[in-house]
C-alpha cells in the first residue's frame, strides 16, 4: 500500500468514549455545581401531598434552616442555638434583620408600600424560606414566623419547606400524572 | 485467512460502550432518588403586627388546635445520644421520635385522627355557612383558617393538618405561633 493510497483513505474516528466522557463531566459537575443546594442542611422535611412544588425556586429567596433541636442556621452558620440563648430569641431577630439590610443593599429584596389603616406599611414582598425537620418542635418555626411579622423585619411571605418523600419511613407521593 | 484460522482467533468484544452505559445509568439512579422534590406552603403573615394604631376588622375563620397527648420518646442511632454530634456534619446525630400522638380540635369539635380532621375539614369547606365576604372582590369565599399548635407539638404534626386542609380545599392557611416550648430545649 502505497503513501497515496493511505490518504485518500477514510480515516473513521471512533467518537463514542469522547462524548462518553463528555457526559460523564457534565452530569459531575452539574451536580457538584447545584449552587441552589449550598443553603440547604441535611434535614427531613415532613411529606406533604397537595403543596405546591418548589420547582422554580426564585435565585434571591432567603433560606433558614432549623434543626430537630430548634438550633436555627443561616448559610451554615449558627445564628441561635435554644441551648446557648434559651428563651432570648433576638438572636432570631437580628439574623432577619441582616438579611433584610443585605437583601436590600444588594437588591436581590423589593420593598412595597401598602396601605394598612390608612397607613402605609413597607414590607419585603419577596418570599423568606423555612426548612425545618419534621421532628422540630413547632414553636421554633413560630418564632421565627413571629419575628418574621416584626415591623422591623416584616417579611410578610413566609414559605414553609415540604417534601416529595418522606426519608424517614420511605414514604413517597404517588407521581403525578400530566393531564 | 482461511475458515480454521478464522475460528482459531480470540474474539475481544468490545465492553468500553457497555461500561459507560452503566455508569451513565448508576449516576442517573442516584440522581433520581437523592433529587427528592421539595415543595412549599405559603404563609402569609400579618401585615400590621406592631402597628396598634390601625384599625383591623375581626375576620371569621376556622381554628384547628393541635394538642399533644404523648410527648413521645427520641430514638438516636446506636450508641448515641442527645448530646453527640455527628463529626462529619458537625450537627447534633438526628432522633427518629416514636410513640408521639397528637389530637386536634377543628372549630369546637374534638378529633383524634388525622383521617377525622381531613373528613371534618371537607364537610365544613362545602358548607354554605363557611363561606365569608371576600373584601378583595366583594364576593364570597372560603373562610381562612388557622392552625394553632400547642406546646409539645412538632412540624410533622403541624404540616400533616395544613396538608389536610389544603386537601379539603382551604386556601388561606394561617398559623398561631410561638406558644411557647413544651420542656427543656433538646440537644
Amino acid at each position: 500500500m502505497d503513501v497515496k493510497t493511505i490518504a485518500s483513505q477514510n480515516i473513521d474516528v471512533d467518537m463514542t468514549p469522547m462524548i462518553d466522557c463528555v457526559f460523564l463531566l457534565m452530569i459531575f459537575f452539574v451536580l457538584v455545581i447545584d449552587l441552589s443546594q449550598k443553603n440547604l442542611e441535611d434535614l427531613i422535611l415532613p411529606r406533604a401531598v397537595f403543596q405546591e412544588p418548589d420547582e422554580t425556586p426564585p435565585e434571591n429567596r432567603p433560606i433558614i434552616n432549623v434543626l430537630q433541636n430548634g438550633t436555627v442556621i443561616y448559610n451554615r452558620e449558627v445564628a441561635y442555638d435554644p441551648l446557648k440563648h434559651g428563651t432570648d430569641y433576638r438572636p432570631i431577630k437580628q439574623l432577619l434583620i441582616d438579611i433584610r439590610r443585605e437583601g436590600l443593599i444588594k437588591k436581590t429584596l423589593t420593598l412595597k408600600g401598602e396601605v394598612i389603616g390608612g397607613k402605609t406599611v413597607m414590607l419585603i414582598d419577596d418570599p423568606i424560606l423555612i426548612r425545618a425537620d419534621k421532628w422540630t418542635e413547632w414553636h421554633y418555626i413560630g418564632e421565627i414566623m413571629k419575628q418574621c411579622s416584626q415591623p422591623e423585619v416584616a417579611f410578610w411571605k413566609v414559605e414553609l419547606a415540604l417534601s416529595d418523600k418522606d426519608k424517614e419511613t420511605n414514604e413517597r407521593n404517588p407521581r403525578k400524572v400530566a393531564k | 485467512m482461511n475458515a480454521l484460522e478464522a475460528s482459531q482467533e480470540e474474539v475481544k468484544p468490545d465492553m468500553t460502550p457497555m461500561i459507560d452505559c452503566v455508569f451513565l445509568m448508576i449516576i442517573f439512579f442516584i440522581c433520581i432518588d437523592f433529587k427528592v422534590l421539595e415543595s412549599k406552603l405559603p404563609a402569609y403573615l400579618g401585615k400590621d403586627k406592631g402597628s396598634q394604631y390601625f384599625k383591623v376588622e375581626p375576620m371569621e375563620q376556622l381554628s384547628i388546635k393541635i394538642y399533644s397527648d404523648v410527648a413521645g420518646t427520641p430514638e438516636y442511632p446506636p450508641g448515641k445520644t442527645k448530646a453527640s454530634i455527628n463529626e462529619n456534619t458537625l450537627r447534633p446525630y438526628r432522633f427518629v421520635l416514636k410513640g408521639h400522638r397528637v389530637r386536634y380540635e377543628v372549630g369546637p369539635k374534638p378529633l383524634t385522627s388525622i383521617k377525622e380532621v381531613t373528613d371534618e375539614l371537607k364537610r365544613i369547606a362545602v358548607a354554605p355557612e363557611s363561606q365569608v365576604k371576600d373584601e378583595k372582590t366583594g364576593g364570597r369565599k372560603l373562610m381562612p383558617c388557622v392552625i394553632e399548635a400547642y406546646p409539645g407539638t412538632y412540624y410533622e404534626d403541624v404540616s400533616k393538618i395544613a396538608d389536610a386542609a389544603h386537601d379539603a380545599g382551604f386556601q388561606e392557611i394561617n398559623f398561631g405561633g410561638g406558644l411557647g416550648p413544651a420542656g427543656q430545649p433538646r440537644r
